[in-house]
């Protein structure tokens, strides 16, 4: 029997890991990616692979999906990863309201946290806010965005998947049935176009998943909402510092590297393209970025930059569901053939396409459990490797 | 695409030559390979000079009064700063090559051209004034 | 960052490959204090949806947007507009050297990335074994447990700026025997005979320019020296046919 071909847009997280996972469920699987692996969104996520501690209170269902696919990441690809933990901090009365709630809310979704007073929170790590009144441990961590991507993508081409980077899709070819049959593309090298036809189209462009399903006329309601990142010069802290309160803006400060990164905003745009930075942003990410480690306010500034993620439901800004969704849109638009998997957020990404493939494999009529929580990553350096040996 | 090994520099050998806009290490390594081609060069035409000598008295005197032509001097006074420039750039790569004072490499840099340059002026002096 | 608008020329260079190169001029209007790589992307959005370069994490740990910029190699996420120009100015962006390019900025680093699994170079390592400041007053002692990403983002600035890399695609190049020296000699057999040969750090000849370029504090230049001594003491070991460090690691793993 022939193996189904799918068809992925999109090299970011969610593309790549739903690569991996239909290769390992014996597909054939094309990947196309206009620029390189991760140039959009995924390339420049703040890097925190979430506890879900942030998420507990308020949104139970994906604090525990971040939880749960946090433990398994660090089974699966434990070298683009930095484990060391993070911590939540209360500075004022507010932050302090918050932390029953936050204790017993993390425990409800299974997130093992720890009390601690100010005193063992300036211990472990000496360079926060001298103020704090006490914190939390939680199981945060960081990861490399680009190297975690290509630790998916390296795995998926192993096992027989085809990634095709520079090569932007024009156009989703449907047939007289309202069914996606393939793609129209071009390879940006050669500036030549081509057509590829496979069984099923997977849009995982994420911010701009709404402009690849137009183009077969079906509809999502994907809202690019970019935020800003601020990278300093230095690494004041070993661990991710969170404070202790419900979501806000720069409340997050992960280190990776030699550099604390302070993130960040959310506003709503049109096209995710290109999305300016002023120095308003970038003064409200170092104000509060600074409430809590104050030593980054004399720390240079060594990158700031925006990225758009993709919030399902339009004008919601941060109360919309972090959570993802996968629309098959013969139910959504009359449109076969063609599925969208968008939202969620970086940490969740092999659960994003455990779910992709499970509806895909459902489309099409196979019977193929996801093996994806056992499996080890390769080295993100095979990515690479296009199956010779000798290389030195 | 990754069966292709890295590509050398479409210039090549002329990347050495080029150290503007690069720090003191490209400059040494740049004027090291500059008094090496010069050196290499004066011992040719030193061998072909001694080879002179094997024909006799007449074609050596003839010689020796070229060198006294200024141009010839200064052209003798470049052999002798590429040999300091050489030799002590060469004692600092030596130094480094094992691990010695690496971080010290600019400054120890800077300090022997400016040895090499007031010692070829010595020279140079000596040179044109005998 | 100021609300100066300076008016740049940038001079990118554009390449279909096996086609000859030629190279674009575009005027922008910047804010001297946005970085190189703002101004690229910029280009493509508005401009020229043609370009092809590499970016990903826009703040130094990816390694994705090396390139040169005025012929000197830069990680154009973090390199300030107002470092490479000045207003009214011009600026030269264009791919970086020693590596194929791929189509206009963007090349192709695979044989690089494959090199640096075959010697070992750890991606992770406990903070007790990077080389970082530990300053006593803020240093506390549990914090040697604990990982970091490595140093090196393997974003090929040091290749491109070597010029012996640019002499010969044999060598494997200072990131790749700094990686070497991170991962040490004792990790694999193979990687001694990788560095110990003529393609490998012998070759060196003391330029210092990768780690006037890493953008990263890998210092690649002196960990190749450090290499050095290390190879040495273990050929020594080999001549009086002690155990090599190697070998000392395997039995220790066996027991």
């Amino acid at each position: 029997m022939n193996k189904p071909h799918a068809i992925i847009i999109g090299g970011g997280f969610t593309g790549v890991a739903t690569a991996h996972d239909l290769a390992l469920r014996g597909f054939e699987v094309t990947l196309l990616e206009r620029g390189d692996i991760c140039h959009g969104t995924s390339g420049r996520t703040h890097g925190l692979l979430h506890s879900g501690g942030r998420y507990a209170v308020k949104d139970k269902e994906s604090a525990i999906e971040c939880i749960d696919e946090n433990m398994i990441l660090r089974k699966i690809v434990p070298d683009v990863l930095e484990q060391n933990g993070g911590l939540f901090i209360a500075l004022n009365d507010s932050d302090l309201a918050y932390a029953d709630d936050f204790e017993i809310s993390c425990e409800a979704c299974h997130i093992s946290v720890e009390r601690l007073t100010a005193e063992q929170a300036l211990r472990l790590e000496p360079n926060l806010n001298p103020k704090l009144l006490m914190a939390f441990t939680v199981p945060d961590g960081t990861f490399d965005p680009l190297r975690l991507a290509l630790a998916f993508a390296a795995t998926a081409k192993s096992n027989g998947a085809k990634i095709m980077t520079f090569t932007e899709v024009t156009g989703l070819i449907v047939n007289g049935q309202a069914q996606v049959i393939g793609v129209k593309y071009m390879d940006r090298c050669t500036n030549k176009e081509y057509e590829l036809r496979g069984d099923m189209v997977i849009n995982a462009t994420g911010a701009w998943a709404g402009e690849i399903a137009v183009m077969a006329g079906a509809n999502v309601p994907v809202k690019p909402t970019p935020g800003v990142m601020v990278a300093f010069d230095r690494r004041l802290t070993q661990r991710v510092i969170n404070r202790l309160n419900i979501p806000g803006d720069g409340d997050i400060v992960v280190p990776q590297r030699r550099m604390n990164v302070v993130g960040t905003t959310s506003f709503e745009v049109e096209d995710p393209d290109y999305v300016p930075i002023t120095d308003d942003q970038i003064q409200a990410m170092v104000n509060r970025g600074s409430e809590m480690i104050p030593g980054l306010r004399s720390a240079k500034l060594r990158g700031s930059y925006m990225a758009s993620r993709p919030l399902i439901g339009a004008g919601m800004g941060r109360s919309t569901a972090r959570t993802f969704k996968c629309f098959d849109h013969k139910e959504t638009d009359g449109v076969d053939g063609l599925v969208t998997i968008t939202g969620g957020k970086a940490t969740t990404l092999r659960v994003m396409a455990e779910k992709t493939a499970d509806v895909v494999c459902e489309k099409l009529g196979i019977n193929c459990p996801c093996i994806t929580k056992e499996i080890p990553l390769l080295s993100y350096r095979q990515y690479y490797n296009n199956g010779i040996k000798e290389h030195v | 695409m990754s069966d292709i090994y890295n590509t050398p520099s479409r210039r090549r050998f002329l990347q050495w030559f080029n150290p503007l806009g690069r720090k003191e290490g490209s400059w040494g390594f740049s004027l090291n390979r500059i008094t090496a081609l010069g050196l290499t060069l004066y011992l040719y035409m030193h061998l072909v000079v001694l080879g002179l000598l094997a024909r006799g008295p007449d074609a050596y005197d003839n010689f020796l009064a070229l060198i006294h032509n200024p141009v010839f001097i200064f052209g003798e006074v470049l052999v002798v700063a590429a040999g300091f420039i050489h030799g002590l750039n060469g004692l600092r790569i030596a130094l480094t090559s094992f691990g010695i004072a690496v971080p010290q490499q600019r400054s120890m840099l800077i300090v022997l051209m400016v040895i090499a340059g007031i010692a070829s002026l010595i020279f140079a002096i000596r040179m044109f004034t005998a | 960052m100021s609300s100066e608008k300076w008016n740049v020329t940038f001079e990118v260079y554009r390449q279909v490959p096996g086609e000859k190169p030629h190279f674009d001029e575009f005027k922008l209007e910047v804010n001297p204090d946005e970085y190189v790589l703002d101004g690229i992307e910029r280009i493509w959005a508005f401009w020229d949806r043609t370009l092809c370069f590499r970016h990903a994490c826009h703040h130094s740990t990816c390694g994705a947007c090396g390139m040169r910029v005025n012929g000197i190699e830069k990680l154009s996420c973090i390199t300030l507009i107002r470092d490479v120009t000045h207003d009214g100015g011009k600026m030269r962006v264009e791919p970086l050297r020693n590596f194929p390019v791929v189509r206009d900025l963007a090349v192709d680093m695979g044989n690089f990335y494959l090199q640096m699994d075959a010697v070992h170079h750890r991606p992770v390592l406990p903070v007790s074994e990077a080389s970082i400041e530990k300053p006593e007053e803020t240093w506390s002692p549990e914090y040697d447990q604990y990982t970091r990403l490595s140093d090196c983002i393997e974003c090929g600035l040091c290749i491109s700026a070597c010029p012996i890399s640019g002499t010969d695609p044999n060598y494997l190049g200072p990131a790749v025997l700094a990686g070497a020296q991170q991962s040490g000699l004792s990790r694999s057999p193979q990687v001694m005979g990788l560095v110990d040969s003529e393609n490998g750090l012998w070759r060196c000849h003391s330029v210092y320019e990768c780690t006037a370029v890493c953008p990263s504090f890998v210092d690649p230049a002196r960990r190749i020296m450090d290499l050095r001594k290390m190879v040495l003491v273990e050929r020594v070991r080999r001549l009086f046919n002690r155990p090599t460090r190697t070998e000392l690691r395997i039995e220790e793993t066996r027991k």
